[in-house]
């Protein structure tokens, strides 16, 4: 066995600061291929990347052990297809196999990382970001980088609401915990479908309500009532939180009980409607032609409210939309002119808009028939089922967010 | 419905290279036609042998399992050395 020589270690922490940085570097990803084209490592600029499965490594590599048969492999079939001059991260599924392969790049001269605890430690992994944090009202962005999700907790004078909070519960207890902060409410903006919530899960821990509109209390396609226990949002309802409120907005049109929240003229919590590059797609209940009119009147709705009011969406596709600071926030009059789905909106009319959302549909993912349920209380997975169910980038938005991505990636 | 076997792997608790590091040398040490039943807690091994198989000239997958043991899952694989 080759002796252990000197390979960075990559955390997901790290690999996200270099991922926001564009810090130029090369995948060498040894996951089975449907794994690896189901997700993948994702920057704001594309990140180059070759998939050798482990087992291929090992049997073509020939030896007995992993690290001789990573050397073996990689010095006699690889060696033309990995650069040089940059460094090489590598990934596998938790981070163990990886460890061997990292090992194997470095003894061949390579400047190699492994990635800590592999794709699964960097799709659980969250960042936490202040958008505003004054003393009458702070508002943090909690985001996992990976899958793109975004959750918000929003603070006033000791209290705290927190907006679709994603399934672990540590960013959020931890958030409270460090900012004396008492979780008065939980609130789903709509029943998601590419995650699973922590909402019911966290309104548990604090002794919080858990607040959801009732027509997302229905799983659209079973047509079932969700068993979990939850309070009714109505639209125009309001949230007292310190100084401030939270007013619902029901926006109907991605989900049947989609809502959106208000505080003022200052901030706007879009959930699934007006995402910073795109807008989201109304086909994840089953019934795209039905809910496509729908989703036209209610962004129609959020494009009259005042334009400076700051958007905090539920979801991006690519790092790519965060601004230099990292956060995903944007002014409404400055997405009039940029977001894909908004410049359509303002052009079309309802018919030319329901026709341009009914083109965009990305693939049906069959998966979020079950997250669904299980946000419904309909379906109870193990914790490893929960994170398979999960894994991957979300894909809420019209296919339009993704051709970039999926552009260079050919 | 259980396999026929000639030697039993156990890999129960390993993680993910060594559940087919192993199998890979003990294939080496069977008869040809002879199978070896592997027993793994690692999830990702049922996709990984799948794919192992494929790749490898000599083994054939003859059969997969998944048991369930007091909340946890028993992943079996039988490997039969084919050259």
């Amino acid at each position: 066995m080759a002796e252990l020589l000197n390979h960075d270690v990559w955390t997901a922490g790290d690999l996200l600061s270099r991922l926001e940085r564009r810090d130029k570097f090369f995948v060498l990803d040894v996951r089975n291929r449907d794994e690896f084209e189901r997700f993948r490592l994702e920057g704001r600029s594309p990140v180059p990347a070759v998939n050798v499965p482990y087992f291929e490594m090992l049997e073509l590599g020939g030896k007995d052990d992993m690290l001789d048969s990573v050397v073996a492999y990689v010095e006699r079939d690889l060696a033309d297809q990995l650069p040089s001059d940059l460094p090489i991260l590598a990934v596998c599924a938790k981070g163990d196999t990886s460890e061997f392969v990292a090992q194997g790049l470095s003894c061949l001269g390579y400047a190699s990382a492994n990635l800590n605890g592999g794709m699964k430690t960097w799709g659980e992994y969250y960042a936490t970001r202040a958008v505003v944090e004054a003393p009458d009202l702070a508002i943090y962005q909690v985001g996992r980088p990976a899958r793109g999700c975004l959750s918000y907790m929003v603070a006033s004078a000791g209290k705290a609401i927190v907006i679709d909070p994603l399934r672990h519960l540590h960013p959020y207890l931890g958030l409270a915990r460090e900012s004396s902060l008492t979780i008065e409410a939980v609130i789903d903006t709509h029943g998601h479908a590419d995650h699973i919530s922590g909402g019911v899960a966290l309104a548990t821990a604090t002794g919080a309500s858990y607040y959801l509109h009732p027509y997302d209390a229905i799983h659209p396609i079973d047509v079932l009532p969700a068993t979990i226990p939850y309070e009714f949002i109505r639209d125009g309802q309001t949230f007292p939180l310190g100084r401030h409120e939270l007013e619902a907005l029901h926006i109907p049109g991605h989900t049947l009980g989609l809502v959106a929240f208000r505080i003022d003229d200052r901030y706007l919590f879009t959930g699934d409607s007006i995402f910073i590059r795109s807008i989201a797609r109304p086909d994840l209940g089953g019934k795209a032609e039905t809910w496509a009119p729908l989703h036209h009147r209610s962004l129609r709705r959020l494009l009259d409210l005042p334009g400076e009011i700051t958007v905090l969406p539920g979801h991006f596709s690519s790092l790519d939309e965060a601004d230099e600071t990292g956060r995903f926030a944007a002014l409404l009059n400055d997405l009039k002119k940029r977001n894909d789905g908004l410049v359509v909106l303002q052009r079309e009319s309802e018919e030319g808009f329901v026709r341009y959302l009914l083109e965009s549909l990305p693939k049906f993912i069959p998966e979020y028939v079950d997250i669904k349920r299980v946000n419904a209380g309909l379906l109870t997975p193990a914790e490893e089922d929960a994170a398979t169910l999960e894994l991957g980038k979300n894909v809420c938005a019209l296919s339009q967010a993704y051709a970039i991505s999926e552009g260079v990636r050919r | 419905m259980s396999q026929v076997f000639d030697k039993l792997l156990d890999a129960r608790g390993l993680n993910c290279p060594m559940p087919l590091v192993n199998a890979r040398k003990e294939i080496g040490k069977l008869d040809l036609g002879q199978v070896l039943k592997v027993v793994a807690t690692d999830r990702g091994s049922v996709a990984d042998f799948q794919g192992w198989a494929k790749v490898a000239k000599n083994v054939e997958l003859v059969g997969q399992e998944t048991e369930s043991a007091e909340g946890a899952n028993v992943y079996v694989h039988y490997v039969k050395r084919t050259a």
